[in-house]
């Protein structure tokens, strides 16, 4: 496990600056994702947390170029990378950065594979358009990544379809597609949330390992804080569309300031504590084409004041910003 | 594979004896006697009672069944009242024609209507999309007569393109296909309609599958999206449909040959309703079970091909 | 609405016609194809008003007229106004196809409803019965039944509605087997109810939005088919006009006088096409994830 306070270098691995994603929803369009900004450092991992539907699988499909056409699209900001803008790539181009130099991978293994094709064709397809690998040749270099992600008797199984897998396999032999062309960054978007929890930290402790080995840098997208504490050294909390508060895992666990934040803190089981209910967050997410015109978190908010009628800017010390009228005054809190 | 084949083979005889049950059931569904209705009110008692015999309606209801699956197993399909010949001479001589009809017919409808069906839900509500999508229905409103006769004259009538009457010999590779173009054009657009409409459907379902955002996150190419990633799959519903197809191909290609005066086993129908020729009718439908056998045969040993989870499973 | 949610809720019929005619509301091509069908339903309704002439009539002087302002699609063989025949003929394609889907709609939904509802052994053997006679064209049956029985009115419904039975019991059968796994069925029984009445009144409304667009495009179906007899030569006996027979006799002349099979092979397609349309737009809005499936 990576140290939470570590020196930044100078130059981010990935920078996500402003980014807004649209949806066409009646004839509107409405932003899914709302002026979010992180920067990704060499061989950081960040965590992108919040409730199903807040905009982080959205906000990682933005980063791929994947966001479903012609009901979406990205309407403003810029995602930097190897000295490019993303956004402004042509298809062909970004095509290129797919899967080569960045890569992904996703919540549902039992489906993300596709089902005619064998596992180990999956796995060299990748090398074929990014490395002009000839057949064999990727082969065995698809080989060598199953053995990699720890898949028994790889060779033997090179050949089999992904249906005669079991779903952790399959998440194994996501990772080996994602890592074929070992990409500078990995967005991991929920990958273990569909898996046995035994299976889950296996994958969990595989994705970390590899993640070492090569040098990567990563986004996990989660909902389960408790992986987070596992896996992240930095957290992004993410509340109907917008980042809300940034910080280092620990500071984050330790001093939670945004009032979202703290109850998300507050609803995770643990065992070392005994709890007679979980406490759960009143009220529901808005939909994206009724947002609040000020705080977008203000409706569900124990702490709501009269200024939350305005949106709060994300404010605070570079290593601890936070989205919220209240809390970005005056210290943390507790 | 050879497991699956053996297997599918197996679940074949159930249906083929139950296919020609029905047949069996709707060749006795007639009240009365089949002897007195080919021969008509004035026939002698003679004349009666001896194709009674000949028909084999005298015996026992049970025995007749037992004789009529027996024969139809082992290839005696009986033989035409009209000309003594064997059902299966018959069916033999004609075979020809209705092998290059189909196959083309087939091959056609699914020339046309699979990449016609993808490029439409790749362009989906533009109109390039609507306008396949009501051609295609209008495509498959049409019966095949009324297909096969506008065909017939605009390009064997007005244009003299294509012989009026798509008999001819068969050795002559030319003359046998253009006396096949128009009749297969008439099934394979009815066809194609349909393969287009199907799909279309399932093509949008496959671009909206998981594996299918997989492929492009890892940077797969659109074409190889489309045709190595989405296609194959999509195709599982459109054998389906193909399958069921083919059953109103056989109705389809019975009124085409009729219009095209095309020998065949629609001719062969029309010949043998014409002349009352009911020992014939029989066997034809008898042809027509195993037809339909075989042809559930072959969609479910394609599905073993196309989708490596049937072959397991 | 999806066919789960659907499903999921327990409907009155006035709420299952509400749900057809709000699927109605949403379809451009629906309205197209009932615009179309209502109209020739319209003009057999006042055949005799509208005809010009007495279908039946015989005139020699004015045999195989090409369409004129007198005859306006021409005349036949017989010197009959085609007009005046296409109007009556639609009469027989009408009641053929309307009476035969609506038989096989009724008898085959109380099979599906029955079989599913029964479950077991019983559901297994009745389905593996319409699997039969579904697998067979229903051209062919239908030609074979005729062929056997006699091509009277009678016959031919009877034909065509025994080819049509079977689709529909399997489409009526499915969603009974989901609706009788719900909480609401199991109080009804709890409360003492009858299976009939659970049925007719609890299971019936939840399947009518699928039988019906079944139903339109059987009608099609129905309509194709008897047209199709008819051209063979196994449809009413002649004089009687009916649109099949009409182009059978038209085609027997066709290399000179082209408009006799021309005009009855239009109306054909016609209704079919309406129908289609109407089916089709039909099937869309209640089940969206086939939009525009086969």
């Amino acid at each position: 496990m990576a140290t939470a306070f570590k020196v930044e270098p100078a130059e981010p691995v990935l920078s996500v600056q402003g980014l807004t994603t649209s949806f066409r929803v009646s004839g509107d369009w409405h932003a899914a994702v709302r002026d979010v900004s992180f920067d990704l450092a060499h061989n950081e991992t960040l965590a992108l947390v919040g409730e199903s539907g807040c905009g982080k699988s959205m906000t990682a499909l933005s980063i791929m170029g994947l966001v479903p056409k012609p009901a979406g699209r990205i309407t403003a900001g810029r995602i930097m990378f190897e000295g490019s803008d993303l956004v402004s790539l042509d298809r062909e181009a970004m095509r290129r950065i797919r899967g080569n130099r960045i890569s992904m991978i996703f919540q549902e293994p039992m489906t993300s594979l596709n089902p005619v094709l064998t596992v180990g064709f999956q796995v060299a397809e990748a090398l074929r358009y990014h490395r002009a690998m000839g057949g064999a040749e990727a082969d065995r270099a698809a080989l060598d990544l199953l053995e990699q992600v720890k898949i028994p008797s790889a060779a033997r199984r090179f050949k089999d379809y992904p249906h005669q897998f079991s779903g952790g396999m399959r998440q194994r032999v996501m990772i080996a597609i994602a890592l074929a062309c070992r990409p500078q960054v990995l967005l991991a978007d929920e990958p273990t949330t569909a898996l046995d929890v035994t299976i889950q930290a296996e994958v969990l402790a595989l994705l970390a390992e590899l993640k070492q080995a090569y040098g990567m840098s990563m986004v996990f997208i989660t909902h389960n804080l408790g992986v987070v504490a596992a896996i992240a050294d930095r957290v992004a909390v993410m509340y109907a569309g917008e980042i809300v508060e940034v910080a280092a895992v620990r500071e984050l666990f330790r001093r939670p300031r945004h009032p979202y934040t703290e109850l998300l803190l507050r609803s995770i089981p643990r065992v070392d504590r005994h709890v007679s209910h979980l406490e759960t967050i009143e009220g529901q997410v808005p939909s994206i084409a009724a947002m609040p015109a000020g705080c977008r978190f203000a409706p569900r908010c124990p702490l709501r004041e009269a200024r939350c009628d305005a949106p709060p800017p994300l404010a605070g010390a570079a290593h601890h910003v936070v989205r919220c009228w209240v809390r970005s005054e005056g210290g943390g809190h507790g | 594979m050879i497991r699956y084949i053996v297997k599918r083979l197996v679940f074949a005889i159930p249906t083929l004896l139950a296919v020609l049950t029905l047949v069996f059931v709707l060749v006795r569904i007639v009240p009365g006697d089949p002897a007195q209705t080919i021969l008509g009110d004035q026939a002698s008692q003679e004349a009666l009672q001896a194709l009674r015999q000949r028909l084999g309606v005298d015996k026992p209801i049970f025995d007749q069944y037992v004789d009529f699956i027996k024969g139809a197993l082992v290839g005696n399909w009986g033989e035409s009242l009209v000309t003594g010949r064997p059902v299966l001479a018959e069916v033999w001589a004609v075979l020809p024609y209705t092998v290059d009809l189909t196959v083309a017919a087939i091959l056609l409808g699914a020339l046309i209507g699979i990449p016609l069906g993808t490029w439409s839900a790749l362009h989906r509500n533009e109109a390039i999309d609507y306008a396949t999508r009501v051609i295609s229905l209008l495509g498959l409103s049409f019966p095949a007569f009324v297909s096969g006769i506008l065909l017939l004259l605009a390009f064997a009538i007005e244009l003299r393109w294509f012989p009026v009457i798509s008999a001819g010999k068969l050795d002559d590779p030319v003359e046998r296909l253009r006396n096949l173009t128009l009749p297969a054009i008439n099934l394979g657009i009815i066809m194609a309609a349909y393969v287009t409409r199907v799909t279309r459907s399932s093509m949008l379902e496959v671009l909206g599958e998981d594996y299918i955002r997989t492929a492009r996150a890892k940077g797969v190419p659109d074409r190889a999206v489309i045709w190595r990633h989405s296609l194959r799959n999509a195709l599982i519903p459109v054998v389906t449909v193909v399958g069921l197809y083919l059953g109103i191909l056989i109705g389809n290609s019975v009124l085409t040959e009729i219009v095209f005066n095309r020998p065949g086993l629609g001719k062969l129908i029309v010949g043998a309703l014409n002349q009352r020729d009911y020992t014939m009718l029989q066997g034809l439908m008898v042809v027509y079970a195993f037809l339909i056998v075989a042809v559930n045969l072959i969609t479910d040993l394609t599905y073993g091909f196309i989708d490596p989870r049937v072959k397991h499973g | 609405m999806s066919r789960a949610a659907a499903i999921g809720r327990r409907r009155g019929f006035s709420h299952a016609l509400g749900e057809l005619l709000r699927a109605f509301n949403t379809n451009v091509t629906s309205w197209i194809g009932l615009g179309i069908f209502l109209t020739i339903v319209l003009l057999a309704i006042l055949a005799p008003v509208l005809a010009p002439y007495d279908p039946l009539e015989q005139n020699i002087v004015a045999r195989l007229k090409g369409p004129s302002e007198q005859f306006w699609f021409g005349t036949d063989v017989y010197g009959r106004d085609i007009l005046s025949r296409l109007l009556y003929g639609a009469r027989v394609s009408l009641i053929i196809g309307t009476t035969a889907t609506l038989i096989a709609m009724v008898v085959g939904s109380a099979i599906g409803i029955l079989s599913g509802y029964v479950g077991g052994r019983v559901d297994l053997a009745i389905m593996q019965l319409m699997d039969v006679l579904m697998s067979f064209p229903t051209l062919i049956m239908g030609l074979m039944i005729v062929a056997v029985l006699g091509a009277s009115m009678g016959n031919l419904i009877f034909a065509i509605a025994l080819t049509a039975i079977a689709p529909f019991a399997r489409i009526a059968r499915a969603p009974t087997i989901a609706i009788k796994q719900r909480d609401y069925i199991e109080a009804c029984r709890a409360l003492g109810y009858s299976d009939l009445r659970i049925m007719a009144v609890h299971i019936l409304p939840n399947v009518m939005a699928e039988i019906m667009v079944m139903g339109s495009l059987w009608l099609a179906t129905s309509i194709r088919v008897e047209a199709s007899l008819s051209f063979i030569g196994l449809g009413l006996k002649p004089p009687t006009p009916s649109w099949g027979g009409m182009v059978r006799e038209g085609f027997e002349v066709i290399l000179d006088n082209a408009w006799l099979s021309i005009f009855p092979s239009l109306a054909i397609l016609l209704i079919i096409f309406a129908l289609n349309m109407l089916g089709d737009g039909l099937r869309d809005a209640v089940d969206p994830k086939l939009r525009g499936g086969e």
